[in-house]
């Protein structure tokens, strides 16, 4: 026991530093701080003209408070799709790779288990990803900090937290895919249409079809994120609005559905990395 | 005492067939050199040892151990260089070889001692510090190579470790496991192409052919040896001292040791004379005849 965690931790320390020294780390942390920039220059923008942004709202005597969520909302909004794009830069190949790149006859022989191997990569690809997106939010919260002279602790918190959960849910989805292919570019492009299309279109044509809200999508769940600012719907067919944030159930729920993402695609992707040969 | 052992193992990809039955036990250190054209199932036996495949069928144990099982403790003492490798490309050859240390449980402080040890002997010390992934085709055989020396292992598994070395570092590679071979403390199993490499080092010669062991010999240095082949074999068959000082029947095959005074055609001569006829007659050190008559 003490040995595989001593194992685990080396390994993990290794793809660590392979990961934060490749091409795909600096890309995402330049993605990272070109959408802090604009996002800072928006917020900037349009802090004391928010009427120009929802010409429909009053926003007359709007408390700072109130100010705030809505520009938490439009932050974690943006946020979303960075945990997305890391996914697709660090997890897609992340198993495949080992295949394809041959690295795996250089470390299928080695005395360490086959699932020490891929969880340490796992840990190491959460922890790169954490790294880059934690960026955007240290900008967001000093431009918070500049802005409304403090952070709502709660919110900020909550969807930070709810980040890493979804940081740790969608790289195992990522792992999972990455774990089918044997080949790099099947596993970008599988990753790739199942985030930008499969789970947008199920999410549209289940709202539209049952009226019902795919809660149970990965991407869906995750709208948490910026739901615990302010609980709106960004599905164009639905009409709740409300400036309140969401629920604790629906956290709950949000999580929950996080969570079992992230524990079924790890424990597949372990069993199906167990069995792969290199031929 | 180191061991490895193959139980009537098979491995199959798809519809095809790559080891068929295949048993083999390695239990005193030596050489054992797998020679075989492409195709032969000599990368996939490295493979099953080496936990990088599994067997469809049989069993494959190193020290005791299952490889597909319990990788951690069957291979603690195992280095391996199967195929060509490829390794992280932006780690240094000195972070790649204190993984691997590390790995094989070997102290922080011990590492770099035995980092300096393995990278002295395949001449990389001056690259330690350089990626991996700037590495030549060359570069990276001896990387693999100081990798699988990392912890002194008692089991050395080599697919091919010459491929893409120039001249100088194929003979440094061949004096390298020469001289590790001679230390008769480990086991080496060395898969090659080059008949005449495995000859050079290796105290036994497998030839593997279509998934199967085709020949198992020890790897006779003595000129006095022959191997002759006969269509049939009588029921009682006799060679007098003056012609052999030792001889063993194996299948259609005659492996004798001649009598210093006798000469292959006198040898030839009494077989006929004894009715037998023979197919061909090769040196027992003529592993080059034997393969090509096995392959073709």
């Amino acid at each position: 026991m003490g040995n595989n965690i001593r194992n685990f931790a080396i390994v993990t320390s290794y793809y660590f530093k392979n990961y934060y020294r490749s091409k795909s780390f600096y890309l995402m942390l330049i993605i990272s701080l070109l959408v802090s920039c604009l996002m800072t220059y928006f917020s900037l923008r349009y802090i004391n003209s928010m009427s120009q942004l929802f010409p429909r709202l009053n926003f007359s005597g709007i408390g700072n408070e109130t100010k705030e969520m809505i520009f938490g909302y439009l932050w974690s909004f943006v946020l979303l799709d960075l945990p997305v794009f890391a996914a697709v830069f660090f997890g897609s190949s992340a198993v495949s790779s080992e295949i394809e790149n041959k690295t795996a006859f250089h470390i299928f022989p080695l005395p360490i288990g086959r699932g020490n191997l891929l969880i340490s990569k796992y840990i190491a690809a959460v922890a790169v990803t954490v790294i880059t997106v934690m960026v955007y939010v240290f900008v967001q919260a000093a431009v918070f900090v500049y802005l409304f002279n403090g952070l709502l602790i709660t919110a900020f918190f909550q969807s930070v937290g709810l980040l890493m959960i979804f940081i740790f849910s969608i790289m195992a989805f990522t792992f999972l895919i990455s774990s089918i292919f044997n080949k790099n570019t099947y596993a970008y492009i599988t990753v790739f249409l199942i985030y930008f299309l499969v789970f947008n279109a199920s999410g549209i044509i289940i709202e539209f079809l049952y009226k019902s809200n795919p809660f149970y999508l990965l991407n869906i769940s995750a709208q948490i994120i910026d739901k615990v600012y302010i609980n709106i719907s960004a599905s164009p067919f639905s009409n709740s609005f409300s400036l309140a944030p969401a629920g604790m159930g629906e956290i709950i729920r949000s999580v929950a559905v996080m969570i079992i993402y992230g524990v079924i695609s790890i424990s597949t992707a372990l069993i199906i990395f167990d069995q792969k040969e290199v031929k | 005492m180191p061991s490895v052992e193959l139980e009537h193992v098979s491995k199959n990809y798809g519809q095809i067939q790559a080891l068929k039955d295949v048993s083999l036990n390695l239990s005193e250190p030596s050489c054992i050199g797998i020679l075989g054209p492409n195709g032969a199932g000599k990368t996939t036996l490295l493979k099953i040892l080496t936990n990088i495949v599994k067997p469809s069928s049989g069993k494959a144990m190193v020290n005791g151990r299952n490889p597909s099982h319990e990788p951690e403790k069957a291979l603690t003492d195992v280095g391996a260089l199967v195929e060509q490798p490829e390794f992280y490309p932006y780690l240094t050859a000195r972070e790649l070889l204190t993984f691997v240390a590390r790995i094989k449980g070997i102290s922080r402080s011990n590492a770099e001692d035995e980092i300096k040890r393995v990278s002295g002997l395949t001449s990389i010390t001056s690259y330690l510090d350089r990626k991996a992934g700037t590495f030549s085709r060359g570069m990276k055989q001896r990387l693999s190579l100081a990798s699988a020396m990392i912890g002194d292992p008692e089991i050395l598994i080599l697919d091919e470790p010459t491929f893409g070395l120039d001249p100088k570092g194929m003979k440094e590679t061949r004096d390298l496991i020469r001289k590790l071979n001679s230390e008769r403390k480990r086991i080496i199993i060395l898969s090659t192409h080059l008949i005449n490499e495995a000859q050079e080092i290796c105290d036994r010669i497998v030839i593997m052919n279509e998934g199967i062991i085709a020949y198992d010999t020890m790897n006779s240095r003595d000129e006095a040896g022959i191997r002759i082949e006969v269509s049939a074999l009588p029921d009682h068959l006799e060679i007098p001292d003056r012609l052999a000082v030792d001889y063993r029947i194996d299948g259609k095959m005659i492996i004798l040791r001649k009598n210093l005074n006798a000469t292959n055609s006198e040898i030839i001569e009494h077989l006929q004379n004894l009715g037998l006829k023979i197919n061909w007659v090769v040196p027992q050190n003529d592993i080059e005849n034997i393969y090509v008559s096995i392959v073709s």
